[in-house]
């Protein structure tokens, strides 16, 4: 079906329009206070780090790594999803929505506008936890070495050797580009998954359709590769069973392109190759999942 | 010279909502056709359901026509650049309530392609003429239903528009709530805006529309002048002031004489209307 509404000329999308959405879309998550209790609940997680019981430096940095850059990960897909599901359809039952593309707004930029403020919301609640953990980590990571230190001394165990071996392990898994990096990642499949939930939040006639499905997707794309291996292994299954697991490949973004956490806090570098194709991959997905959701919408009678 | 086409025009329109499985496609409308001249007041009159919101709809281009189109100021509704001349304000409208009212009219504003000085001072100038100067730092969540009516008015008026699309724009408003919008509405109509306008107060329409179209199960039943709608072209009112017992005596037994079909049908004293009663009583007298 052809689109009967057209953009004109002069029309195209216009940036003050777009920002001017994605600034109300920001402002009203912010008053909503959902980025708040995140952020205060993100707190609580990454000062509980310090409290479990430990046996070696190694273990207290690590620790605090995987506990903080999990929760950020949950968080981040939390509000994408959350976010995205509710506002749209709240604009409708409102008639927000009437009153907004009643003036000469096109629905393109209305989508882009409410994607903007969701990512601007996570985008600059990843920053700001990011910043913390930073001074979080650095200080912890002094800590560890002033201890370990003394314990060594104590124990007259203070070798050369010892001493490098200890900062070895801080350059490891203290404050590093990687940690950064791991937060990048957790941003590009936020912003993924938020894109999905704007296809779902297209075709949905409720906040719960999306929510739930957004969920099975994220689920189903943690599995991707197991998906694959299901298609590409013809013993593993039958006929139909290896053509379901290639379309739910297909439909559903490999999430899995972006868990570079677990590796980060292994201790293991991150390439800027490896992050630059998990930038191209994110363009690609939010840019196929936004022409999805733009050729739904446009559609959509409200 | 070439002709000023009209503000809104309707021709053949249909729609028909897809539906589901078990209720199956529903026809809204049928075959609609009207047109909005420019500087008159458009009265669209009809019971629920009659199919008028989404011919209005069509019109703003929020849904597509499935038969038939609609224009505004000639270009299509269909185009995004047509709602550059409209103002609309929706049944009972809602809007960001983390927004003040000024916010709100900015956010508009901008959308409608505002900004700077300009929008800074139509945002004011709308508070002013809504009468919401001392409410525009309040956040919208604790406006009244009557001020959020307002504040819908002054947001389809921010970009100057040169139609005002009006659905029920006073349902739920008190009577002096209600009189303030009529009274905007013919404030606009003075300034030579054109507005099409939706309600089910028929007095209310009677007062501010030029024409109206009466719209019954997605027809437009009937259209036209209101006058000449209206008028009951065989009886002939006259309202006397001061007129004595014997004075009206004297008309009842002239009109007698005069024979043919010529009859009284009734006199009496014109009654005031509940509403101008209710505004007389609750208007300020201090």
């Amino acid at each position: 079906m052809s689109s009967v509404f057209r953009h004109s000329d002069g029309l195209g999308l216009k940036i003050s329009r777009v920002w001017t959405l994605a600034h109300a879309t920001f402002t009203q998550l912010i008053r909503m206070k959902i980025l708040f209790f995140l952020l205060f609940f993100c707190v609580l997680v990454v000062g509980s780090g310090f409290a479990f019981s430990v046996i070696n430096p190694e273990q207290q940095l690590g620790l605090l790594k995987t506990v903080s850059l999990g929760t950020l990960q949950i968080f981040s897909l939390v509000i994408g999803i959350v976010s995205t599901a509710l506002l749209l359809p709240k604009d409708m039952e409102d008639r927000t929505l009437y009153t907004i593309l009643s003036k000469p707004v096109p629905r393109f930029e209305y989508l882009v506008g409410k994607l903007l403020g969701v990512l601007l919301l996570i985008g600059g609640g990843l920053i700001i936890m990011d910043l913390v953990l930073s001074v979080v980590i650095y200080a912890r990571q002094g800590m560890v070495m002033q201890e370990t230190l003394r314990a060594l001394e104590f124990n007259g165990q203070a070798s050369p050797e010892t001493m490098e071996r200890l900062k070895g392990i801080v350059a490891r898994q203290g404050l590093t580009w990687e940690m950064h990096w791991a937060v990048l990642a957790i941003f590009l499949k936020a912003a993924v998954v938020t894109t999905l939930a704007l296809v779902l939040a297209c075709i949905a006639s409720s906040t719960l359709f999306t929510i739930v499905v957004a969920v099975c997707a994220v689920i189903i794309g943690h599995g991707e590769h197991l998906l694959r291996e299901f298609f590409l292994h013809p013993y593993l299954s039958g006929q139909l069973e290896r053509f379901a697991a290639l379309a739910f490949a297909m439909i559903f973004p490999d999430l899995s392109q972006f868990d570079i956490v677990d590796g980060v806090v292994a201790g293991e570098s991150v390439p800027l190759s490896a992050v630059l194709d998990m930038v191209g991959l994110a363009t690609l997905y939010v840019g196929g999942h936004l022409t999805i959701a733009h050729l739904l919408f446009v559609e959509k009678e409200l | 010279m070439s002709e000023i086409p009209p503000a809104v025009s309707v021709r053949h329109l249909s729609k028909v909502f897809k539906g589901n499985l078990v209720t199956g496609p529903f026809m809204a409308v049928k075959d609609v056709s009207f047109e909005v001249k420019v500087g008159e007041v458009y009265g669209l009159i009809g019971p629920n359901g009659s199919g008028k919101s989404t011919t209005m709809k069509v019109i703003l281009g929020l849904l597509a026509p499935t038969k038939g189109d609609s224009s505004i100021f000639g270009k299509s509704s269909t185009d995004v650049t047509s709602r550059r001349d409209v103002g609309f304000l929706p049944e009972n409208p809602y809007f960001y309530k983390h927004l003040t009212g000024l916010e709100t009219l900015l956010f508009y504003g901008r959308l409608s392609g505002l900004s700077g000085a300009n929008l800074k001072e139509r945002a004011q100038a709308m508070l002013k003429l809504t009468g919401l100067e001392s409410a525009a730092d309040r956040r919208v969540g604790g406006y009244s239903k009557g001020m959020l009516q307002r504040l819908g008015l002054a947001q389809a008026l921010v970009h100057d528009p040169r139609l005002l699309v009006l659905d029920e724009p006073t349902a739920g408003v008190d009577p002096a709530g209600s009189r303030k919008i009529r009274d905007l509405i013919l404030e606009m109509k003075q300034r030579g805006l054109t507005v099409l306008v939706t309600s089910h107060l028929l007095e209310q329409m009677q007062e501010v529309c030029d024409r109206v179209g009466i719209m019954a199960h997605g027809k437009m039943v009937r259209e036209g002048h209101l006058d000449a709608l209206t008028a009951v072209e065989n009886q002939t009112e006259i309202t006397l002031e001061n007129a004595s017992e014997a004075l009206l005596a004297q008309i009842e037994q002239l009109v007698k004489d005069s024979g043919g079909d010529t009859r009284l049908v009734s006199s009496g004293k014109p009654r005031n209307t509940l509403e101008r009663l209710f505004l007389d009583a609750t208007e300020d007298k201090s």
